[in-house]
């Protein structure tokens, strides 16, 4: 895919770092991306086909909400924002995805 | 409970979606716009950072119905939009779904007519409270196991007294009355009766819905009507009981009637009168099986207990009543006994039709092959823009099943018409065959099965055609063969099915064809033509009970001297019509009774108790002109006249079958003979005459004796009564139906108080002896003929297709000097060769299938050559006009125009 060069994202892990990001603040998705690319420091890259399907899922679950307001640039964009049901979630998905990476650093340095 | 919240989002999204979709513009134009500003800020040009943002982001559209995708009930939108897309195809291609539709509406229809009929006999629970728990036990003759016949009074009571496993009994015994409404004048109406014994309707579980049934204190002098007789006769008015009904010629009263539906019998019963114990135990000795037994299993106790406490009982019954011994019991569900006959003829249909439904789907699974070609780059297109393959298959499902649905409705009114048609051709055939309806059920079953039909013939199609070899089929270009070979390999199986499936249904339509044409070319032995016959049941008044028994039980009765008379009259007045040839009165008209068979001896001649069974003979009371009015050939002698009256000389008239069999090398003609029959004197031959079928066509010649009617002993055993109190006219004239009409009005001029009733002609009476066999020959072969059409459609189709797709090869071949017949032999091969194997096949399996009809071939055998060699024959016939008409095509393919397509 053209210049874009980045890691594949673990798999299940896009929600998380999603909510992950609207944990600060509200953001619109082109800044979702933006702000998750420079996170990960251009490793990761999360292609548009599958942000805005991914938002509008946590939509669906309740965990985000959505409202127009304005972009930096003074623009009408569509904010997400956690809910609690949201951030309950991040929780969820963080805790299990840390004991994960534990248990695969653990297996990874017994050698 | 975030279940519940998320469907209620869900739902609400479902009224917002326009404004969705403008936001999600909305929203993805600002992401695109956003990014052009950023890499604007490096420096990039406009333009480009537009071209790149736009390439970065990839397909809009994809991601539009991704996004929208999250908030849908999926399969129902994808389901609709499956619909919408299958309505589209359909208008795009509509001879191909025409096609489709008049195949499965064809299949399914014949499966719902036949399957109405499947359930309405053998399925339905019949309109008694715990039928399963109702019995009918019937007799079994020595040596003949598949027999059935009544019960006689004795053997009636031995059973309702020991057996084990029955909670009630009830008996009854069909007999026809003429009755006339109290109060309405002289109209006098023929109806099916029957004597009842009280335990009836608790056997059956109905009480009457008005009044009462009988009780053991009532006489002979009531009576219970049916709902039915009850709406005719009284416009069905409540003050009906206690009113008389004129039966015969004494007086009734009714008790009773009974609900609607309440039927036990085939022919339906209009008119119940009381048969009490002691009327039966006057008849104890009696050995006429004239009742029907019905029985209530006690409950737990099943039909095959039943069966074995009754074959415990048959020898004991023997013991106590001779006319019983050697006879066996037999105990079957009500329903069997109803419906046992035609549960064979019923299975052998739907057989026959689910291969029409196979034949039906094969051709339009053919057909949605065919379109493959076209639908192979959509679906090569869909999958390029991201559909999945089991979306594409789905889709193809779904086409699939709403053509079948198209095509179930359409089955379901072909198969309510054609069930109008078959219960007119055959009114009544099970007892309150009413049941026989397009109910509920068999809608199920339609729907049930149309979708299934849908799923089987399209679920090949879709996996072959949503092979996802994208890449392929978008540069294969039109004129190639090489893709669609296994395409064309399975539409060659699908024809290679069709062609054997209705090779089998031909060959049995064939051999009940063959069957039917051999009976009909029996010689009756007289002529029917032109022979119009009418009955008249005498009245109770014109014979009396003689008082005492015979010595084998049988109830005596004597006859008056006015029951003659009345003959001679009607004879004589029938002989004076304008168009009557000659008259003549017999027992039962040839070909429509059951003939009286006789034991008899010859003078002089003692027999071997072994040998007595044979001597038996068909033993018929004829008037005068017999056989000049059926014209019946004199082989020697003389015929009945004037001179043989009651006072005369007796004489009897024999065929040539027992003059052959009985008076091996000697001249019977002033021989003796003497029947079995009570008080019948020996006879003296005076004739001899044609062999006549007066039983049914299959059966072979069989001896016969005639005697003159006015020389029947004046008593006679009860045992006859049945025939003897039946008078039956028979005319010869130029016009049968000019005839018919007059003929009430003959008799009341006579005597207005006798019923007319049987008023047809001998060749009705042939033709309804054949009416099974040809109804089940006409359905066979309709489906038989159908399913050859649904063939023909088939291997028309394979062969078009495959001359369109060798269009330019042909033209080069034609170019290079093929010869016609060269071509005609190239495009030929191919249809012939899988005619070929599906005849094969079809042989094969016909030849193991075709026993399932075996019982109903008559001079036939169930792999008669010469039908499968017709059959075969006009199916090779069939198979080449459907491969020549488009291989025909191909020879006048123009290599010019073939070669340009090319380019």
């Amino acid at each position: 895919m053209g210049e874009r060069s980045g890691a594949e994202l673990l798999p299940g892990t896009l929600f998380m770092m999603i909510l992950q990001t609207l944990n600060a603040r509200p953001l619109h998705g082109y800044a979702i991306a933006k702000r998750i690319k420079q996170s990960s420091k251009g490793a990761l890259v999360i292609e548009e086909g599958s942000l805005y399907p991914a938002l509008n899922r946590m939509l669906v679950r309740g965990w985000l909400a959505a409202e127009w307001g304005t972009s930096e640039n003074n623009r009408r964009a569509r904010f997400y924002r956690l809910t609690p049901e949201g951030r309950k979630q991040l929780k969820k998905e963080s805790e299990a995805f840390d004991h994960l990476m534990r248990s695969i650093q653990l297996v990874m340095r017994t050698q | 409970m975030s279940f519940w919240k998320e469907i209620s989002r869900r739902t609400a999204h479902l009224g917002r979606r326009s404004k969705f979709d403008r936001e999600l513009e909305d929203e993805i134009q600002f992401h695109i716009d956003a990014r052009v500003e950023e890499l604007e800020k490096t420096g990039m040009p406009r333009a480009d950072a537009q071209n790149q943002a736009r390439r970065e982001f990839g397909s809009r559209v994809l991601t539009h119905e991704d996004s929208r995708a999250a908030w849908q009930f999926r399969w129902l939108e994808d389901f609709l939009s499956d619909l919408r897309h299958a309505w589209r195809s359909f208008r795009r291609s509509p001879a191909f779904s025409l096609t489709a539709i008049a195949c499965l509406t064809l299949g399914i229809g014949a499966n719902a007519l036949i399957f109405s009929l499947v359930n309405g006999i053998l399925l339905r629970s019949l309109p008694f409270p715990e039928a399963d728990r109702l019995v009918m036990v019937r007799f079994t003759p020595p040596q003949q196991p598949d027999q059935r016949l009544g019960a006689n009074s004795g053997s009636y009571f031995f059973i309702r007294r020991h057996n084990q496993v029955f909670e009630r009994m009830g008996a009854l015994r069909l007999s026809p009355f003429n009755i006339g409404a109290e109060g309405s004048g002289s109209s006098r109406e023929w109806v099916m009766g029957g004597w009842a014994t009280p335990g009836l309707p608790e056997t059956m579980g109905v009480s009457p819905m008005l009044g009462r049934w009988f009780s053991p204190q009532d006489t002979s002098l009531t009576a219970v009507i049916s709902h039915g007789l009850w709406q005719r006769a009284f416009g069905g008015n409540p003050d009906v009981l206690g009113k008389k009904l004129q039966i015969d010629l004494g007086d009734v009263t009714i008790v009773g009637v009974m609900p609607p539906g309440y039927q036990t019998l085939n022919p339906e019963i209009d008119l119940w009168r009381f048969q009490s114990d002691e009327n039966l135990a006057n008849a104890l000795r009696s050995p006429n099986r004239v009742f029907n037994m019905f029985a209530r299993l006690k409950p737990g106790v099943t039909i095959d207990q039943a069966q074995r406490d009754l074959e415990s009982l048959a020898g004991p019954l023997g013991e106590e009543l001779e006319m019983n011994r050697g006879w066996g019991l037999k105990v079957d569900s009500l329903r069997d006994a109803y419906a046992g006959h035609l549960r064979q003829p019923l299975l052998v249909f739907q057989g026959a039709v689910i291969i029409l439904l196979l034949i039906a789907c094969a051709n339009v699974a053919g057909l949605m092959l065919a379109q493959a070609t076209s639908r192979h780059k959509e679906l090569a297109l869909r999958s390029a823009l991201g559909s999945t393959r089991v979306r594409a298959i789905r889709q193809l499902l779904t086409e699939s099943v709403l053509l079948s649905l198209l095509g179930g409705i359409g089955g379901v009114a072909l198969g309510w018409a054609g069930l109008a048609v078959v219960t007119r051709m055959a009114p009544a055939i099970v007892p309150a065959s009413g049941a026989i309806t397009l109910n509920l059920t068999v809608l199920a079953f339609a729907l049930g099965l149309s979708i299934l039909t849908g799923v089987v013939f399209g679920s090949l199609p879709a996996l072959q055609t949503s092979r996802p070899d994208v890449m392929e089929v978008l540069r294969e270009s039109s004129r190639s063969t090489t893709a669609s070979s296994s395409r064309q390999r399975l539409r060659g199986a699908f024809v290679v099915a069709q062609v054997a499936l209705s090779l089998v249904l031909l060959i049995g339509a064939g051999l009940l064809t063959h069957s039917l044409l051999r009976l009909n070319m029996v010689k009756s032995g007289f002529d029917p033509e032109g022979l119009a016959t009418f009955q008249i049941p005498f009245p109770r008044t014109l014979y009396k009970n003689a008082g005492g028994n015979t010595p084998t039980g049988g109830l005596l009765v004597e006859m008056t001297p006015r029951l003659n008379v009345l003959i001679d009259q009607v004879q004589e007045r029938l002989r004076t019509l304008p168009g009557v040839e000659s008259a003549t009165v017999a027992m039962t008209p040839p070909l429509g009774g059951i003939p009286r068979r006789m034991n008899f001896t010859r003078a002089g001649h003692p027999l071997a108790s072994s040998e007595q069974e044979a001597w038996n003979a068909e033993w018929y009371p004829i008037s005068t002109d017999y056989f000049r009015t059926l014209k019946v050939p004199l082989t020697r002698g003389r015929e009945f006249g004037a001179e043989d009256l009651a006072t005369s000389r007796p004489v009897a008239i024999i065929n040539n079958t027992l003059a052959q069999r009985f008076f091996p090398n000697e001249d019977p003609i002033g021989k003796q003979i003497q029947s079995g029959h009570l008080y019948d004197p020996a006879r003296e031959i005076v004739g001899i005459v044609g062999d006549v079928r007066q039983d049914r066509f299959q059966l072979g010649p069989s001896p016969q004796m005639y005697l003159p009617r006015v020389q029947l002993p004046a008593r006679m055993d009860m045992t006859l009564s049945f025939e003897i109190l039946v008078g039956t006219f028979i005319m010869r004239t130029n016009s049968p139906a000019a005839l018919i009409p007059t003929l009430r009005q003959v008799v009341a001029d006579v005597d207005r108080n006798h019923a007319v009733t049987n008023v047809v002609t001998v060749e009705q009476y042939a033709s309804g002896q054949l009416q099974d066999l040809r109804h089940y020959a006409m359905l066979l072969s309709l489906f038989g003929g159908v399913s050859v059409l649904l063939s023909f459609v088939g291997l028309f189709g394979i062969m078009a297709n495959t001359v369109s797709q060798r269009t330019n090869e042909i033209g080069i071949r034609v170019a290079l000097g093929a010869t016609s017949r060269g071509v005609l032999a190239l495009i030929g091969r191919q249809g012939l060769a899988l005619v070929g194997i599906g005849m094969f096949l079809g042989l094969i399996a016909s030849v193991a299938l075709t026993r399932a009809i075996s019982r109903f071939l008559w001079g036939v055998t169930a792999t008669d050559p010469l039908t499968f060699l017709l059959v075969l024959l006009a199916m090779a016939a069939v198979a080449l006009l459907a491969c020549y008409l488009p291989a025909r095509r191909a020879l006048r393919i123009d290599p010019i125009i073939a070669l340009r397509l090319d380019s």
